[in-house]
C-alpha cells in the first residue's frame, strides 16, 4: 500500500511537470491550430535564462521564473510578427516545416553562445531539501511542482471560461472571420494567446528542469513526448492535457517501476490503445 | 518518360562530377526511397507519418539478418528487403488508419518507437545498439564488388531508383492512384460512390513498404552495418521534412527534396561541423516563406504552369 | 629571371625529393565525431584534445604538416558514417582516420580500412567487438568492462555483500552490467536484481522505489554521460536513498567533470572508477588540461572525450614517424604495437596483441574543492588494465 502511494506521489509530480510544459502546447495547436514543435525550445530558452539569473547573478527563484517568462514572451513577440503571423492558417505540415526550422537554429544559435554543458537552476533551500509527507519524503520542489500544476490549470480553466477574454478567444477560435464582424480584435487575441502559451512553456521549462534538464538539444529530444501528451488530451483542452498528463505519468512511472526493461513498450502500447479507442484525444473537438 | 531520362542523365552526371561522394550518393539514393514511400501515403493519400522509419528500418534489418545468414546475392537481399516492408506497411497501415488527424500521426510516432525498442530488445538478432555488423554482400552478378569506391552500390542504387520510380508512375496514374488523391480530397464523397476507403488506403500502405523495405535493403548493403537509427523517430521526422521541402503530391517533389535537404546539409557541415544546424533550420524558414507549396511548387508558380489545387492545402 | 631561379628551385626540389622524403608535404587524418547535436560536448572534447596536442606538439612530424580535417556525425548513424569515412580517404585523400564516438559507426568503418590503406584510431567508441573487426585498428579510449571491473572488488572491499544494478538498455550498459556481475560475484558479492531502465527515462523515482524495494546495500549504476546522468543522481539523493546508506557504484561516466557543476552538492560521496579525471595530479595532465581548456573555450567543458582524442593524436604521430609519411597503414598499426608512453591519464601502453590501449582504472570519489567546486578525487590506481573482454575471446 506505502508502495503504491507513493508510486502515486511520483506519477502525479511527473504528470504535473508534463502538464505545465505542455499545456501551453495543446492551447496553441488546439486553439490557434498552429503546430508549433519549436514550442520546447521556447521552454529551453526560459531554462537558460533562468539558469543565468540565479546561477550567474545570484538572483533569487522567484526571480528567475519571472525574468524567465517575461524575458521569453519578448524574444518571442518578433517570431511571432514575422515568422508565425506568415504560417497561420497553413497547412499542417507547411507549420511542421517552418518551426522546425525555428527549432533547428535555436538549437543552434544555443549551442553556439552557451556551449553543449548541462545548466542547472540553483533551487532555494526550502525547496531543495526533502519534505516528510508521513508515509516517506519527497523533494521539496516536487510539491512545488505539483502546486504549479493545480493552479495553472485553475488558473487556464477560470481564463477560459469565466472571464471576458475567454469568451472573446473561444468565439475567435470557433469562427475567426465572424467574430471579427461583431468587433472581436481577432488579431489581438491570437497575440495573447501566442503570448499566454509561450509564458506557460517558460514556465514549464523552469519549474520542469528538475526532470527535462536543460541543455541545446532539448528543444529536440522531448518534442515527441509533448506531441504525444498533447495530442492523447486532445488539442485545445485543458481537462484533456491534465487527464492525459497524469495517466501517461502514472503509466510511464508505473511501468519503470514493475518492469523497467519493458517502460517503453507500457508507454506507447498504451498511447496506442488510448488513440484507438479515442481518436480525437480525450476530449478533442470533432473537426 | 522525359522525367525519368532526366533522372538517369542526374544520376550518371553525379557519378561523373562525383566520383569520390559515392557513398554519399548512395545513402541519399536509399533516403530518397524512403521520402518517395512517405510521399505515396502522405502526399497521394493524405495520411501524415512521423514513423515511415519503421517500414525503411524492416526492410533494412531483414536485408540484414538475411545476408549475415547466408543469404548474400544482392538482388534478393532487395527482395527481402521489400517483402519486409510490405508487411511491415500492412501492420502499420491497419493500426494507423484507425485514427484521424493529429491522433494518426501520434501513432505513427508510438509505432516507431515501438520497433525501435523491438529492435533494441532483440539485440541477439539486430545487435541493438551496438549495430548489425559483418554483413558481407557477394559481388553483384556474380562480378561487381562492393567496394570502397562505391560504384557498383551507386550504380545499383541508381538503377533501383529508376525501377521504383516508373513503377511508381504507372501506381499513381493508375485508376487505383487517381482514387487514392481522391480519398486525400474527399473521403466522404468517395465512400458515397462506393467506394471502400480503408482498403483502398491499406494497399497502398503496403506499396509503400515495399519501396521503403527497398531502400532500407539498399543502405544494408551499401553500407554492411544496420544501426538502430534505421528505425528511428530522427530519420522519420527527417523524412516528413525532406518531403514537405520539395513539395507533396508529386514524385519529383521527394526526389528534390531529398537531394536539396541533404546536399545542404553536408556541404554546411562540412563547412561548419559545430554550428551548421543553424544553417538548415535558416533554409527550412526561407523555403516556407519563399514557397510554401515546397520547392516544386516554387517551380510550378515561376513557370506560370502551376495548377492552383497545388501548395498542399488540404 | 626569377621565374626561371623558380623553375629551377623547383627542379632541384622534384630531384630531392625522389631521394630524400624530408621535401614538405601535407599529411591529412579525417576526425569523425558528434560536432554537433545531443553529443556536441564529447564533439568538442575530441577536438579540444587534438588541437591541444597539437598545440604542444607542433603541427607537423619530421617535416610532414599534419592537416585535420572534422566531419560531424551527431548521432550513431552507420550509413552517414560509412559515408563520411569514404569521402576522406577517397576525395580529401586523407591518410588517417581518427575519432568516431559509437560503436555501430566504428563497425561501418572497418570493412573500408584495408582497400583504403588507412589505419583508424578510435578515440571513443567502448565495445570490445570492434578490435577483432580489422587489423587496422587501434584504439586509444576504454572499454566499459575495462573501466567497470575493478568496480567488483572496490564494492566487496567496502563491506558491500549485495547490489542491485540499474543500467541503461543498450549496448554500453549491458556490457558494463555484465562486467560489475562478474567481477563482484568472482570477490564474494551478491547481485540481488539487475534493472535495465530505457534510454529516455526522465523520471527515475519509479527506479530508485525498486532499488529500495530489492534491500540491496549499495547500486550500481551505468548511464550514457549527460541529462539522463543528472536525473539519476538527483532522484537518488532526492528519494533518501543517500540518507538511507545505501551506497553507489558506478564507471566514471556518470560523474564526467562537465556534468559536476549541473549535479552540485548532490554528487558529493559518490564512488566511480576511469581512466581519467581531469583533476589526475601529474605534470603531463597539467600541461594538458591547459591546452585543453584552451582549445575548448573554458575548463568546465572539459571531459573524457579529449585525452582520448590527445592519446590519439600521439599514436598518430608515432605512425606518421614510423612510416615517413608514406602511406602504409600495416606498417604503421605495426609501429605503435606495444608503444608505451606516459598520457595525462598516467602511464599507458597499447596491447600489441588486441591494439587495445593498456590503462592504469582509478578509484574516484566526487569531493568538494577548495575553491567550493566538486571534482573527482582520485583516491585508489589499479595499475595496468587491459580489457577484460576482450582477453576472454
Amino acid at each position: 500500500m506505502q508502495t503504491i502511494l507513493s508510486i502515486a506521489i511520483d506519477a502525479f509530480a511527473y504528470g504535473m511537470a508534463l502538464f505545465i510544459i505542455c499545456i501551453g502546447l495543446s492551447l496553441t495547436m488546439g486553439l490557434m491550430r498552429v503546430v508549433n514543435l519549436a514550442h520546447g525550445a521556447f521552454a529551453m530558452i526560459a531554462g537558460y535564462i533562468a539558469s543565468y539569473a540565479a546561477r550567474d547573478l545570484g538572483l533569487g527563484y522567484a526571480v528567475a521564473i519571472f525574468l524567465a517568462i517575461i524575458g521569453t514572451v519578448i524574444i518571442s513577440i518578433p517570431l511571432e510578427r514575422l515568422l508565425y503571423r506568415r504560417i497561420y492558417g497553413s497547412p499542417e505540415l507547411t507549420q511542421v516545416l517552418m518551426t522546425i526550422g525555428i527549432t533547428f537554429c535555436i538549437i543552434g544559435i544555443t549551442n553556439y553562445f552557451f556551449g553543449p554543458t548541462l545548466k542547472s537552476i540553483p533551487l532555494p533551500g526550502s525547496l531543495s531539501q526533502p519534505v516528510d509527507v508521513g508515509i516517506r519524503t519527497i523533494a521539496g520542489h516536487r510539491l512545488f511542482v505539483m502546486a504549479c500544476g493545480v493552479v495553472v490549470a485553475g488558473g487556464l480553466w477560470y481564463l477560459i471560461e469565466k472571464t471576458d477574454f475567454g469568451i472573446k478567444l473561444r468565439a475567435t477560435v470557433d469562427n475567426a472571420a465572424m467574430a471579427d464582424a461583431l468587433g472581436v480584435r481577432t488579431q489581438v487575441i491570437y497575440a495573447i494567446s501566442f503570448a499566454i502559451a509561450i509564458g506557460l512553456a517558460a514556465l514549464g521549462g523552469v519549474v520542469g528542469a528538475e526532470f527535462l534538464p536543460i541543455e541545446p538539444y532539448y528543444a529536440l529530444r522531448y518534442m515527441v513526448t509533448f506531441l504525444v501528451v498533447v495530442s492523447v488530451g486532445g488539442a485545445g483542452s485543458i481537462p484533456g492535457a491534465v487527464v492525459a498528463c497524469l495517466l501517461l505519468g502514472a503509466v510511464d512511472t508505473t511501468g519503470r517501476y514493475l518492469m523497467p526493461e519493458f517502460g517503453n513498450f507500457f508507454f506507447y502500447a498504451a498511447v496506442i490503445a488510448i488513440v484507438c479507442v479515442f481518436p480525437r484525444g480525450f476530449f478533442g473537438r470533432a473537426q | 518518360m522525359a522525367g525519368v531520362i532526366l533522372i538517369i542523365a542526374a544520376g550518371l552526371a553525379g557519378y561523373w562530377l562525383f566520383p569520390d561522394n559515392l557513398a554519399l550518393l548512395t545513402r541519399v539514393i536509399a533516403v530518397a526511397l524512403l521520402v518517395l514511400s512517405l510521399d505515396l501515403i502522405t502526399g497521394y493519400c493524405g495520411v501524415a507519418s512521423l514513423g515511415q522509419a519503421s517500414l525503411f528500418g524492416a526492410g533494412a534489418y531483414a536485408a540484414g539478418i538475411a545476408c549475415v545468414n547466408g543469404v548474400t546475392e544482392p538482388v534478393t537481399l532487395v527482395a527481402i528487403g521489400a517483402v519486409a516492408g510490405a508487411m511491415a506497411g500492412l501492420l502499420m497501415g491497419t493500426i494507423m488508419l484507425r485514427a484521424h488527424g493529429l491522433a494518426q500521426l501520434v501513432l505513427s510516432i508510438a509505432i516507431v518507437q515501438l520497433f525501435h525498442e523491438a529492435a533494441n530488445k532483440a539485440s541477439a538478432y539486430t545487435g541493438g545498439s551496438d549495430g548489425l555488423a559483418g554483413l558481407m554482400v557477394s559481388p553483384l552478378f556474380g562480378v561487381f564488388e562492393f567496394d570502397l569506391w562505391g560504384r557498383t552500390a551507386y550504380l545499383f542504387g541508381l538503377a533501383l531508383l529508376v525501377v521504383v520510380f516508373v513503377v511508381l508512375k504507372f501506381i499513381v496514374s493508375s485508376p487505383f492512384g487517381m482514387l487514392c488523391r481522391g480519398i486525400k480530397q474527399d473521403p466522404v464523397r468517395i465512400r458515397a460512390m462506393g467506394s471502400y476507403v480503408f482498403p483502398v488506403l491499406l494497399k497502398m500502405f503496403v506499396i509503400s513498404g515495399a519501396v521503403a523495405g527497398t531502400g532500407g535493403a539498399l543502405a544494408a548493403i551499401s553500407t554492411q552495418v544496420v544501426g538502430l537509427d534505421s528505425v528511428s523517430f530522427e530519420l522519420s521526422a527527417n523524412a516528413l521534412v525532406m518531403l514537405v521541402l520539395g513539395g507533396l503530391g508529386t514524385l519529383y517533389g521527394a526526389l528534390v527534396g531529398t537531394v536539396i535537404f541533404m546536399g545542404f546539409e553536408h556541404v554546411v557541415s562540412a563547412i561548419n561541423p559545430f554550428h551548421w544546424m543553424t544553417m538548415v533550420g535558416a533554409l527550412l524558414i526561407a523555403v516556407v516563406l519563399a514557397a510554401p507549396g515546397g520547392l516544386t511548387g516554387l517551380y510550378e508558380t515561376l513557370l506560370g504552369t502551376g495548377k492552383r489545387a497545388k501548395g498542399g492545402r488540404t | 629571371m626569377k621565374v626561371s631561379r623558380k623553375v629551377l628551385g623547383a627542379a632541384i626540389g622534384a630531384l630531392l625529393a625522389g631521394t630524400v622524403s624530408a621535401y614538405a608535404d601535407t599529411i591529412k587524418v579525417g576526425i569523425i565525431g558528434p560536432f554537433s547535436g545531443p553529443f556536441a560536448l564529447q564533439g568538442k572534447n575530441f577536438q579540444a584534445g587534438v588541437e591541444a596536442y597539437m598545440a604542444l606538439n607542433g603541427k607537423s612530424v619530421k617535416g610532414h604538416d599534419i592537416e585535420v580535417i572534422y566531419r560531424d556525425l551527431p548521432a550513431a548513424n552507420p550509413a552517414q558514417s560509412r559515408a563520411l569515412a569514404q569521402e576522406l580517404v577517397v576525395k580529401d585523400k586523407v591518410q588517417y582516420l581518427g575519432g568516431v564516438y559509437f560503436t555501430p559507426d566504428a563497425m561501418a568503418i572497418t570493412p573500408l580500412l584495408k582497400q583504403a590503406n588507412v589505419p583508424l584510431v578510435i578515440f571513443n567508441a567502448a565495445t570490445s567487438a570492434i578490435m577483432t573487426q580489422s587489423p587496422l585498428v587501434v584504439r586509444t579510449s576504454f572499454t566499459t568492462a575495462q573501466t567497470t571491473t575493478p568496480l567488483g572488488k572496490i564494492a566487496v572491499e567496502r563491506g558491500v555483500k549485495k547490489v542491485i544494478s540499474a543500467v541503461s538498455d543498450y549496448g554500453p550498459g549491458v556490457d558494463a552490467e555484465v562486467a560489475f556481475k562478474k567481477a563482484f560475484e568472482a570477490a564474494g558479492g551478491q547481485v540481488v536484481e539487475a534493472i535495465r531502465m530505457p534510454l529516455n527515462t526522465n523520471d527515475f523515482s519509479p527506479i530508485m522505489q525498486r532499488i529500495r524495494d530489492s534491500g540491496a546495500e549499495a547500486v550500481f549504476a551505468f548511464l550514457p554521460s549527460g541529462p539522463t546522468t543528472l536525473g539519476f543522481v538527483k532522484a537518488y539523493n532526492e528519494t533518501g536513498l543517500k540518507q538511507a546508506g545505501i551506497k553507489f557504484f558506478a564507471p566514471g561516466d556518470l560523474t564526467q567533470e562537465s556534468d559536476l557543476p549541473a549535479l552540485g552538492d548532490g554528487a558529493l560521496g559518490l564512488m566511480t572508477t576511469f581512466h581519467y579525471a581531469v583533476s589526475h595530479d601529474s605534470p603531463e595532465n597539467k600541461t594538458f588540461v591547459e591546452a585543453a581548456s584552451k582549445a575548448i573555450g573554458g575548463a568546465d567543458q572539459l571531459s573524457f572525450p579529449s585525452v582520448g582524442a590527445y592519446d590519439g593524436m600521439h599514436v598518430i604521430y608515432k605512425m606518421i614517424e614510423a612510416t615517413d609519411g608514406k602511406q602504409d597503414a600495416q606498417k604503421a598499426v605495426d609501429a605503435v604495437k606495444g608503444l608505451s608512453w606516459t598520457s595525462p591519464r598516467g602511464p599507458v601502453s597499447i596491447d600489441a596483441e588486441t591494439r587495445h590501449i593498456t590503462e592504469n582504472i582509478y578509484l574516484r570519489e566526487v569531493t568538494k574543492g577548495a575553491d567550493g567546486k566538486t571534482y573527482n578525487k582520485e583516491i585508489q590506481t589499479f595499475p595496468n588494465q587491459k580489457d577484460p573482454g576482450l582477453a576472454t575471446q
